[in-house]
């Protein structure tokens, strides 16, 4: 199967090697816990080292924040986008999404020009402006997810959650539309806060289920070992395991 | 005396590159027009309707249009229609990108700043 590395070792090692091709991959969490480094660390390496140019559509956040955010880490969105290897494009979800339903629209064009094979929406959130209606959101979701793989494109989408510490209580009918599910969660051990990440779901391969720790460091992502010892991770206060658990079945 | 004070006034404020002084005076005319072309400058790629541009500038809707619309007329800006929506984004054409990003560069310098304040002022009058 062709796949499509993120850029983050250890997260590729959990989905088997990357993303597969064309797909439409969600990737959830709080404010703060990297959705969009994950986003742009993403582009970057298509760029930079798979040779695959990047959009980023951007719903909230100015391009400018993305440059500068960018360049904290080393990469330069302004050079890239210089050189026709990228765009970061502000727009709003309902004009990105008439846009990219018409025929040689903005999206389309930037993709033709640049010969792109990545993008980054953030985020599917701001799609619950168009419609309160759970049923035509689900309806207007299905249908720019599709518009992406139309254009041949890997895409990682963002989408907001709301709740801290703890599991969502958010309704997420994107999570079934979509082909591979991450969740980023804050947790707290012995009163400091820390970062798990779950692939919740990846269609058509295999995956890790285990709930990794993480850690956004000056390179970017940094996923590493799984959370030893503990239980329920993502109630974002989680129990240590009792120590008979732990060396009958964790340390075996 | 008064109208030579105005004079040396308008001659010193006129001290500047040519190209630029013409792009003060008739194209980026008000302090409006001012921060959506550094908008697009610093967000080039850019492309919505007036009312998310609006909100994306902090400002209100009635005065942000008919800026934008000059703005389209002086083909620093093109407006397209995407079914029956206006959408707004910097021209692609390079001479007018690079006018645009002469213009910002110039803005860095505080002498220059001043000058093109007293131009937009003076054409407010």
């Amino acid at each position: 199967m062709d796949r499509v590395n993120t850029g983050v070792s250890g997260l590729d090692k959990m989905l088997g090697g990357g993303f597969l091709r064309e797909t439409a991959n969600l990737v959830e969490g709080a404010p703060g816990t990297g959705k969009t480094t994950l986003g742009m660390q993403f582009i970057h390496h298509g760029i930079v080292h798979q040779n695959e140019p990047g959009l980023i559509i951007t719903f909230e956040e100015f391009p400018k924040q993305y440059y500068h955010d960018a360049a904290a880490f080393g990469w330069d969105f302004k050079e890239l986008e210089k050189k026709g290897l990228l765009k970061v494009v502000m727009t709003s979800p309902e004009v990105s999404r008439l846009d990219i339903e018409s025929v040689g629209g903005m999206i389309e064009r930037h993709i033709d020009e640049m010969g792109a094979r990545r993008v980054v929406v953030d985020s599917m959130s701001h799609f619950a402006r168009i419609t309160q209606d759970p049923v035509e959101l689900r309806s207007l979701e299905f249908q720019f997810i599709n518009a992406l793989k139309r254009e041949k494109l890997t895409a990682l989408l963002t989408r907001e959650s709301p709740v801290l510490l703890g599991e969502s209580v958010q309704e997420a009918s994107i999570g079934f539309i979509v082909d591979s599910y991450i969740v980023l969660r804050y947790v707290e051990i012995e009163s400091a806060i820390r970062k798990a990440l779950l692939v919740l779901k990846m269609r058509g391969s295999d995956h890790a289920k285990d709930i990794r720790q993480y850690d956004i460091t000056t390179n970017g992502f940094d996923v590493q070992s799984k959370f030893e010892g503990q239980e329920g991770i993502l109630s974002g206060n989680p129990r240590k395991m009792a120590a008979s658990f732990v060396e009958a079945f964790v340390k075996k | 005396m008064a109208s030579n004070e105005d004079d040396f006034t308008a001659r010193l404020m006129d001290d500047m590159d040519p190209v630029l002084l013409d792009f003060v005076k008739t194209k980026v005319n008000s302090f409006i027009k001012w921060d959506l072309v550094r908008f697009f400058h610093e967000n080039p790629n850019t492309a919505d309707t007036v009312e998310n541009i609006a909100k994306y500038a902090g400002r209100n809707v009635t005065a942000v249009e008919p800026e934008l619309d000059e703005l389209v007329h002086d083909e620093i800006m093109e407006k397209r229609l995407l079914g029956d929506t206006p959408i707004y984004q910097l021209v692609t054409d390079e001479a007018m990108r690079d006018l645009v990003d002469k213009f910002i560069s110039a803005c860095e310098d505080r002498h220059f700043r001043v000058k093109a304040v007293y131009h937009i002022i003076r054409g407010m009058r």
